[in-house]
């Protein structure tokens, strides 16, 4: 008996004492909670007031695995903390970076790159020709989403000189040394991905994983210096980054489209042009062929010209924007729009009913039986048009574009399937696919025949011998300006290529605007035309940022 | 003596439980990632797919193991689990181990506060609801629990977040310290108003069972005859419950909450996402979307070991009070 009140004496004790605690860590929490509530909101706001040569932008997700260029950082927008040989400037023509001239042989096997002499690392190290063949090398071993399987050999001479050897000519490896930012030799270990040194315009500070990357204004930097001292990244997403939008806590987010409709106090909404692109994928061959795996290829309808024709000519693709992308995004009628790698010849007029009809009638498709849908030796001119379920984007061009063509008498059901069902399907059915590079090698592994069926390469199996011959050329010139007027003629040399004008193997839709929410006052520049990824790209000018006045900072 | 052979016997048994649920949950976990239709190198890959040679993409599978058939990869894991290396994230070429240690202190310390304030305010409400048996403050609180229950947790996340957040501007929209500020600057009040938003989010959901069971609890307490006895003697209101109603409901309310922590685990995962709070939440997506196996792996048997210490807190803890189930466990 006294054993037993003992017991529960002291459990009361106990337990009285545990809800006490816990009651006091709730009130001191509550009392601590709502104090410096107030205050932080305005030391946040007093703080971008006072100094204004800093920025909080919410730009887009974080690189899980750090910034590292040599595993994948930095591939599209700026690598920030490193900097690369050569750029692209806002007319995403080339210019030096850390390259003052390159060379590449006869042969387009030898790369000669010569490099400035007064660059350091943000530790005060110089930057030499030891450094970017490091990178190099280590980038190939990486097994990271760098590619430099063409890569033979990379060589340091001396100092100032790099000479890359190919395995094949490849005027497109220009675009490794756009984007793969130099790091240093002598401070790359295994935390390198946390701890980025880089010669790059600014240097980290502080990555809170998860959370936010601070970073702040490399002194030994020998480009033009940004007039920001301070940046902080958010990664938050689009939701998030809108709601902070809202709130005032950042000065630069990037939104969907969704949200355009709604003004946001104090910010501007800008629209960034883009390559980001959504087009109809056509299976090439008859029905019957098989890819690359042996999937089953192939598709009666689509294989025939005049139904491609007859899409693409058909499709309002200003209705679409307006329509479906509330006005945000231009037409498309290449993969690569704009660039300075697309052949202006193939626009083309479009929502052209007339003459949608005119290629039918005559590739031989005619309504026989009155059903409104045309047919050609007894095949209905119907097919399947797929799309990744859960892209609503995607869902209404799919059903806006079918809308559209079933006016000419061609059937297309929209499907919405996972991306690993479409990629079983893709070899036999239309597919809605969405691209966009600055890299030309897009181009040449969508419409080469030498990788058809690979995977996402070439899904279509298209195979037009001459295309293939201007690209190849392409690819073997010794220079970006030597090539453009092959990737052009590939597109449509006058008599054939792979705009609609040709054997039209897509159908393109869409390129779909970027949109960034801006603090008022906040100029962001002139923005190249962004690529398929929306958010950091932004920030590939991040020099060219400034206020405009002294009346719009906050 | 026997009581400590007793007890002893309790442990060692719960332990082999814990190692089988491990070993079950993990090879469990390994083969419904083999039947995932997720393609992890493409995942890998993401955007990038069109500038990725297929030499390449061996490399890369190459690099990570892919390529070895998955009954070699699972016992390569096992090997290196028992020798304590949990393996490298793909994704987020780290340590697993790693990643997990620095992402769960960060849950931990918000599922903490989600649990005691979904505890206490559970209990309370529970309690008045009981005391003020069909008052119109006892339907309130039963329409309030009711609503709760039915309610996603993602869902309550975002409208806190509407609320507070944005239209009122009283607390952050997210993450767990401030915008820009450095690390050695941020003060303990930051990281508690980062963190009321979730750990408010997971308590107001959290609080429906426990208050539903104490009412019920409490009412079955309240009719019986010592209290009819005490209100005889003209015991009251909070006295009465005091002194007769409160150690009837409060144990078993507590092993009830030590109960609940896989909803805590669940729902603080859904409200990361939410305010982008910096958790485990946030990897465990991660991993799963994108095939991420040696992560996703960690990750489960992290939560398992969570799980299941919560289960046998709350299975100690009914061995300690209830008597009965001290005899059975000594005999």
């Amino acid at each position: 008996m006294g054993r037993f009140s003992w017991r529960w004496g002291k459990r009361k004790v106990r337990t009285g004492l545990g809800i006490l605690l816990v009651c006091s860590i709730g009130l001191s929490g509550c009392a601590q909670g709502t104090a410096p509530t107030a205050s932080s909101v305005e030391d946040g706001r007093s703080g971008i007031a006072l100094t204004k040569d800093e920025l909080v932008l919410a730009v887009g997700t974080e690189p899980e695995g750090g910034f590292d260029p040599t595993t994948g950082w930095g591939q599209y927008g700026s690598p920030l903390f490193q900097s690369t040989l050569l750029k692209r400037n806002a007319k995403l023509q080339l210019v030096n970076d850390l390259a003052t001239a390159y060379s590449v042989s006869e042969d387009g096997l030898t790369w000669t790159v010569t490099l400035r002499e007064d660059v350091k690392f943000s530790d005060g190290e110089p930057l030499t020709a030891e450094d970017v063949k490091f990178t190099f090398d280590t980038a190939a071993q990486s097994g990271s989403v760098i590619d430099l399987t063409n890569m033979a050999d990379v060589q340091a001479p001396d100092d100032s000189t790099v000479i890359f050897t190919l395995k094949s000519p490849q005027s497109t490896f220009i675009s490794l040394l756009t984007t793969l930012g130099i790091v240093p030799e002598h401070a790359y270990g295994a935390d390198y991905a946390e701890h980025p040194v880089g010669s790059g315009p600014y240097k980290l500070v502080q990555w809170d994983k998860g959370q936010q990357a601070i970073v702040e204004a490399n002194e030994e930097y020998y480009g033009n210096k940004s007039a920001f001292h301070k940046l902080t990244f958010l990664y938050l997403d689009e939701d998030a980054a809108y709601a902070a939008a809202q709130a005032g806590t950042v000065d630069i987010a990037a939104i969907p489209a969704a949200f355009s409709k709604q003004e946001v106090n104090g910010m501007t909404l800008e629209a960034v042009k883009t390559v980001d692109n959504r087009g109809i994928m056509f299976p090439m061959q008859p029905a019957g062929a098989k890819s690359g795996d042996g999937l089953p290829a192939g598709n009666d309808v689509t294989s025939d010209l005049a139904i491609r024709q007859a899409v693409n000519v058909v499709i309002d693709r200003k209705t679409l924007v307006e329509g479906v992308l509330e006005g945000y995004g231009r037409p498309a009628y290449s993969v690569s729009d704009d660039l300075p790698w697309s052949n202006e010849e193939a626009v083309f007029t479009d929502a052209n009913l007339e003459e949608a009809k005119r290629i039918l009638t005559s590739g031989g498709w005619v309504d026989t039986d009155g059903d409104g849908i045309v047919e050609k030796n007894g095949v209905k001119a119907e097919f399947n048009l797929l799309y990744f379920a859960g892209d609503l984007t995607r869902q209404s061009l799919a059903l806006a574009a079918a809308d559209m063509v079933a006016q000419a008498g061609i059937k297309i059901n929209v499907e919405g399937k996972s991306r690993e069902e479409t990629k079983k399907m893709a070899y036999s059915n239309a597919v809605l696919f969405g691209w966009g590079s600055h890299d030309p090698l897009e181009t040449y592994n969508l419409y080469s025949s030498t990788h058809k069926g690979e995977g996402y390469y070439n899904v279509g199996l298209y195979s037009n011998p001459v295309v293939d011959s201007w690209m190849e050329k392409a690819l073997k010139a010794t220079s970006e300006e030597e090539a453009l007027p092959f990737w052009q003629k590939a597109e449509w040399d006058g008599t054939t290529g792979f705009s609609y004008q040709g054997d039209a193997p897509w159908a393109w839709l869409v390129n779909i605007d970027h949109l960034y929410l801006v603090t008022n006052g906040l100029n962001i520049g002139e923005q190249q035309i962004h690529p398929h990824g929306h958010g950091w790209p932004v920030t590939s000018n991040l020099e060219e940022w400034s206020w405009d006045n002294s009346t719009n900072k906050k | 003596m026997t009581g400590r052979n007793g007890w002893a016997r309790f442990v060692g048994f719960k332990m082999l439980r814990l190692l089988s649920l491990l070993v079950g949950v993990s090879v469990l976990s390994f083969i419904l990632m083999q039947f995932s239709p997720v393609d992890p190198i493409e995942a890998y890959i993401g955007g990038d797919m069109i500038r990725v040679s297929a030499e390449q993409r061996s490399l890369i599978e190459e690099r990570w193991g892919l390529n070895e058939s998955s009954t070699e990869r699972l016992l390569t894991w096992g090997q290196a689990l028992i020798q304590g290396d949990l393996g490298t994230s793909m994704i987020y070429r780290q340590p697993v181990a790693d990643i997990i240690q620095e992402r769960f202190m960060n849950s931990v310390a918000l599922m903490a506060v989600a649990w005691i304030l979904s505890g206490i305010i559970g209990f309370t409400l529970g309690v008045v609801a009981a005391m003020r048996r069909n008052s119109k403050l006892d339907r309130l609180i039963c329409w309030y629990c009711y609503t709760l229950a039915s309610t996603p947790v993602f869902w309550i996340a975002l409208l806190l977040l509407m609320v507070f957040g944005v239209w009122l501007g009283w607390l952050p929209v997210g993450l767990g310290v401030p915008a820009g500020m450095s690390a050695d600057q941020v003060t303990w009040g930051d990281r508690v108003i980062h963190m009321i938003l979730p750990a408010l989010t997971l308590s107001l959901t959290g609080v429906a069972s426990i208050a539903l069971h104490t009412r019920q609890k409490l009412m079955d307490v309240l009719e019986s005859d010592y209290i009819l006895f005490a209100r005889a003697r003209g015991e009251r209101g909070f006295q009465l419950f005091r002194r007769h109603g409160f150690r009837h409901v409060v144990l078993p309310a507590i092993t009830l909450q030590f109960a609940s922590f896989s909803e805590l685990f669940g729902g603080a995962v859904l409200a990361e996402q939410v305010f982008s709070y910096p958790g485990l939440g946030q990897a465990t997506v991660q991993a799963g979307l994108r095939g991420d196996v040696p992560l996703l792996l960690g990750l489960v048997m992290c939560s398992a070991i969570f799980v299941f210490t919560g289960n046998m807190v709350a299975d100690i803890l009914y061995r300690l009070i209830d008597p009965r189930m001290k005899e059975e466990l000594m005999s």
